[in-house]
């Protein structure tokens, strides 16, 4: 992460506009043993309020690691049930990478959010059907299967 | 010298500022070697 990742100009960007940035080593107590760390490195979205709302253990590149923080804020505003910032996100992350490996996620948590908000089921199944057509081999077009139906 | 982030190092000053900010944390858990 140090090599390559970080020193990336757009990384840099990303995490001074949208987030505070917390580094602490693998052995430091007490919150490694408060957030179970077993393996570095270790990339936790925590909310304002500490809350853990998405991990991620390993090397990620900068084409990675921005969608991916994106979809932690996106987790943290769907867990608190902020359904239409959750959902500004998830769009940020398939317009701006749609390629990531975030974005099958993405697309299913659009639909579950979508759902949520309006009690209707089109999202789920628009989420269903667009996982088909990009993402047919991901978990989350597997995890979505059951909305084709609706 | 181009820029680097700037890290935090203690959960409360990074809790603070995310408050202040309205901003999420970014934790990273690293092996410093």
């Amino acid at each position: 992460m140090d090599a390559v990742t970080y020193p990336d100009e757009k990384v840099i960007a990303f995490i001074e506009k949208n987030m505070i940035p917390l580094r602490v080593a693998f052995d430091s107590q007490p919150l490694a043993a408060e957030f179970s760390l077993k393996w570095t490195p270790t990339l936790i979205t925590l909310d304002p309020d500490g809350k853990e709302h998405q991990r991620t253990v390993g090397f990620l590149p900068s084409e990675e690691l921005i969608p991916s923080l994106l979809l932690g804020i996106a987790k943290s505003h769907y867990d608190r049930e902020k359904f239409s910032e959750a959902l500004t996100i998830l769009d940020q992350i398939l317009k701006e990478a749609p390629k990531s490996d975030s974005a099958p996620e993405a697309i299913y948590l659009k639909g579950v959010c979508g759902y949520k908000s309006t009690h209707k089921p089109k999202p789920l199944k628009d989420a269903y059907e667009e996982l088909q057509a990009r993402h047919p081999s991901s978990e989350w077009t597997k995890r979505a299967y059951p909305y084709r139906l609706l | 010298m181009g820029k680097t982030i700037i890290w935090e190092t203690k959960m409360d000053g990074a809790l603070a500022r995310a408050k202040t900010e309205n901003k999420h944390i970014l934790l990273d858990f690293f092996n410093p070697g």
